[in-house]
């Protein structure tokens, strides 16, 4: 690399982020595949998983790396009709519509896991950890809300992944940089700040205990974890 | 929740169950379904506890007890809420399939199986042995399931 010249790439997705995103892109189908075999210890680990993920991402849009941010891509709606009407600005991370249908795919994944959380079965066999606050006719009926707002999740994944591969066929590369961080430089945007290793440390340990306490039925005694 | 509220719950249950047996005396088909569904409700709550605390992983022997009894007692009467014409026929809506009525040997065979494990959990139970409820929580839930992946249509 020359002293001078800036480098043609930035490092946009941290590796946290796409560590987050490509472990919810397996789990999701892993979920749905581990409840419909009717593997539910598998399937509360699944959640668990997911759950532990969907809060480091929270931590991470406020303390993560400068593209992860939710100051960096969620904007009011006059930016996001702006956009819609003539696209073409360049914009660090999603752009205004893209980064609320990001949120809104957190918002869904984050309800799903909270109704599984409280669910239980047509038998009573297999319930989450916290259907112990809830009757059975009312972890009944939240069961059936979790399978309804599967289809909700599914819609925006479908949504999601169409947006990608209208992207991508207009010359956007949006899914290599998701896979190797790096993107193409857009003329006049900075590299977005990069996040210490200790918010890291700090983000996912949070995390990890607050899901923990969660799967537990918010408890602090080991061994109910299955 | 208290002892005696348990106690009343378990009482109500009995009533039900007793209800159940008295089906063959002049209840229509549908009121069948619907009594069936009752009892079902109440099984799978019963459940639903004792379940809760095996996998609490530090279950209490009392709650364990009480719902291990009503298990037991609902197990030993499920047979009798599947008097014939309750099934889709009966025009209340239902998961119950013909072939409960079309293979009535199976059907108790499986009564049988559900019945004997419940009566092993009840047993483990009703001696405190909280170690041997838990072994034998999983036989009581497959016998649930064999039956229902046979005799029952699938949710929706």
């Amino acid at each position: 690399m020359s002293g001078e010249a800036a480098p043609q790439t930035i490092l946009l997705w941290d590796l946290p982020t796409r560590l987050v995103h490509w472990l919810i892109a397996l789990l999701v189908p892993f979920s749905w595949w581990s409840a419909t075999h009717e593997h539910l210890p598998w399937h509360r680990l699944s959640g668990y998983t997911i759950l532990a993920l969907l809060i480091f991402r929270l931590i991470w849009g406020f303390v993560g790396g400068g593209g992860a941010r939710f100051s960096t891509f969620l904007r009011g709606p006059g930016a996001v009709i702006a956009y819609v009407r003539r696209r073409g600005a360049a914009f660090l991370s999603h752009n205004p519509l893209g980064g609320w249908s990001v949120a809104a795919m957190l918002a869904a994944l984050t309800l799903q896991v909270s109704l599984g959380l409280f669910s239980v079965d047509e038998d009573g066999l297999e319930a989450g950890p916290l259907s112990k606050f809830v009757s059975f006719d009312v972890g009944r009926s939240i069961a059936r809300i979790h399978h309804l707002t599967f289809w909700l999740l599914l819609a925006l994944i479908a949504l999601h992944l169409g947006a990608v591969a209208f992207y991508e066929l207009r010359g956007s590369r949006l899914t290599l940089p998701m896979v190797t961080g790096r993107a193409a430089r857009a003329a006049g945007l900075a590299e977005p700040r990069r996040a210490p290793l200790i918010a890291f440390l700090l983000a996912a340990a949070a995390a990890a205990a607050i899901a923990w306490f969660i799967a537990q039925g918010l408890g602090l005694r080991a061994g109910a974890l299955s | 929740m208290s002892r005696l509220k348990l106690r009343a719950g378990a009482v109500g249950m009995t009533a039900a169950l007793l209800a159940g047996g008295a089906l063959a005396a002049g209840l229509s088909g549908a009121e069948a379904v619907k009594l069936r569904q009752t009892n079902m409700k109440a099984l799978g709550a019963a459940s639903k506890a004792f379940f809760e605390q095996i996998r609490s992983g530090a279950p209490d022997k009392g709650v364990v007890k009480v719902q291990a009894d009503k298990i037991e007692a609902a197990a030993k009467a499920l047979p009798t809420w599947f008097p014939s014409g309750s099934g889709p026929e009966a025009g209340a809506k239902t998961g119950a399939l013909p072939i409960i009525w079309a293979q009535p040997d199976a059907f108790a065979a499986a009564g049988r199986r559900l019945a004997d494990q419940a009566a092993k959990l009840d047993a483990a139970g009703d001696a405190g042995d909280l170690a041997a409820v838990a072994a034998q929580a999983p036989a009581l839930g497959a016998a649930c399931k064999g039956c229902h992946d046979k005799f029952r249509a699938p949710e929706k």
